[in-house]
């Protein structure tokens, strides 16, 4: 266990002294008073456990790749971006990019998130207890989104192979999403995914399994038709 | 870029702290822009008169056009003068129409311009960074409970004093805004109000979110309304911050372009550009949530 205190250090000390501790052979580290700063524990490449005791200005734990990482306030943009395995968890909101362009791992949030939450995600799991905002999984290739309460508008536009599960209201879907049924045992699976994911208290307060709605792409993008041209109008 | 800042002290009395909060935030968000710096106050209410802060020029002659700024507003009932570099401050008699008054204070020279006036608001702004701000004005010791602040960094027009947020709903008391973004039909909506007789002071396409609200307010819209027909009628990016001398809100607009995050408590409303302004400024436990597109919240003092 090594503590470090960010309050009167520079961003780069910060992260230097992260990338220290794990050179050190200590992997569970909690940074004291981050104070919402940015690019903190950015492109960490190992399985250390990081804990920021306070909430993360933009770009927190993006370029991961197996580090576990708990902010327990709020995070700004983009966190998580472009992680490539591992596990970001924010105990509070996040800003806008969440989640963007992951490549693999496990994204979740106990609030809600705004703005182009998981946008062309390419693997991975983002999960959101709370609401999402504004264009949410947009161009988003594969991997798993949920959000367990309400979406904003323009849901899932463009997408590839992801599939998209929402628990509360949809505001309006986007070009080319549907909501498509769920296969046998999906619904299972997508519990034990929740209930693996959320602490009890949050995952009991959110809707069953089996209530969620399935949205994936309904494919009229992925080949160009020029007989669905007023379609292509519409997306571009 | 742009750092917008914004904060309600919701139990204090007059004598609340709002200008040493809206400095530290204001601090923490200089590196977005450090062009130039201004806040939009909310002091105790005028009783029976209004309070102005009048930019007497360009070039530092301000001593010799103080006088002839004086005597206009005397004629107005204008008394209690200070002057603080750029600036001329003093209370003035109560008026329904305020035009006559700023015809008359700006008829002292091409350079002056009035640049707020209210029973509680104060606008103070300048070219360079929060704490050049500051140092000209200690606005650490401006009390109240509301207001609002903006950090600019310029990228379509020029920097100065009168091209500084916040900007003041001209003509409109107590109203200004500070504006994080751009507006795109901003040359549309310019030529629409000055074919109506609207004097534009500046080419920074945030002084039209100010003139925009005036007018809207001026048909008799009330804040939350106003700052909701924005979203219709405004295009491009904005994450805006509206304060009068009774309320604060904050608008964004449908794509959510821009950054702002809001924290309110039993105790106080504060929004920012980034987190790191609120946790700078205000110690304690609470959260912080970014705006979603399109939200609209105002709250009253």
């Amino acid at each position: 266990m090594a503590e470090i205190d960010a309050a009167g250090h520079t961003t780069r000390e910060i992260n230097a002294a992260i990338r220290q501790c794990i050179a050190d052979s200590c992997k569970e580290i909690t940074v004291r008073n981050p104070g919402a700063r940015h690019n903190l524990a950015v492109a960490i490449l190992d399985d250390a456990q990081i804990r920021l005791a306070g909430s993360a200005g933009y770009y927190c734990g993006g370029l991961i790749d197996g580090a576990s990482i708990e902010i327990e306030g709020s995070a700004g943009w983009g966190v998580a971006e472009s992680m490539l395995s591992g596990t970001v968890r924010v105990h509070g909101s996040a800003g806008s990019g969440a989640a963007a362009a992951i490549r693999g791992g496990t994204v979740v949030i106990h609030g809600d998130a705004a703005a182009r939450l998981g946008v062309s995600m390419k693997g991975g799991r983002v999960i959101v207890a709370g609401n999402c905002g504004y264009m949410a999984g947009f161009m988003a290739q594969k991997g798993t989104l949920v959000v367990c309460g309400d979406v904003g508008e323009a849901f899932a536009d463009s997408m590839y192979a992801t599939v998209c599960y929402v628990g509360g209201k949809i505001a309006n879907l986007g070009t080319d999403a549907v909501i498509a049924p769920m296969d046998p045992g999906e619904a299972e699976r997508l519990d034990e995914t929740l209930s693996a994911y959320l602490p009890a208290p949050l995952r009991d307060a959110k809707p069953a399994a089996a209530d969620f709605k399935k949205v994936v792409a309904g494919r009229k993008l992925w080949n160009f038709d020029k007989r669905e041209w007023r379609i292509w109008q519409e997306a571009l | 870029m742009c750092g917008i800042v914004g904060y309600l002290d919701k139990i204090g009395a007059e004598g609340g702290n709002v200008g040493s909060v809206l400095l530290g935030m204001l601090n923490a968000l200089a590196c977005r822009g450090p062009d130039s710096a201004g806040v939009a106050l909310f002091g105790a209410r005028q009783s029976g008169q209004l309070v102005a802060q009048v930019k007497l020029g360009d070039n530092g002659n301000g001593t010799a056009r103080a006088g002839e700024v004086k005597i206009i507003a005397e004629k107005f009932g204008g008394r209690e003068f200070t002057q603080t570099g750029a600036y001329l401050r003093f209370v003035f008699g109560e008026t329904d129409d305020l035009k006559p008054f700023i015809t008359g204070v700006e008829g002292a020279g091409r350079d002056v311009e009035v640049v707020s006036v209210g029973r509680r608001l104060e606008i103070v702004k300048q070219v360079g960074s929060p704490s050049r701000l500051e140092q000209t004005f200690g606005i650490s010791e401006f009390h109240g409970k509301h207001g609002i602040g903006h950090t600019r960094l310029s990228t379509e027009s020029v920097v100065d004093l009168s091209h500084s947020q916040p900007f003041w709903g001209h003509g409109y008391p107590d109203l200004a805004i500070v504006h994080n973004g751009h507006i795109t039909n901003y040359h549309q909506l310019r030529r629409q109000y000055e074919q109506r007789g609207v004097r534009f002071y500046t080419e920074n396409d945030s002084e039209v979110v100010a003139i925009f609200l005036a007018d809207k307010l001026r048909q008799g819209a009330d804040v939350h309304a106003a700052m909701e027909s924005m979203i219709g009628e405004l295009d491009g990016s904005f994450s805006c911050l509206v304060a009068t001398d009774s309320a604060i809100g904050f608008v964004k607009d449908t794509f959510s372009f821009k950054p702002l995050v809001f924290a309110e408590t039993d105790d106080f409303v504060a929004v920012a550009t980034e987190e790191i302004a609120i946790r700078g400024a205000i110690k304690g436990d609470f959260t912080v949530r970014e705006a979603q597109a399109k939200e609209v919240q105002v709250w009253r003092r």
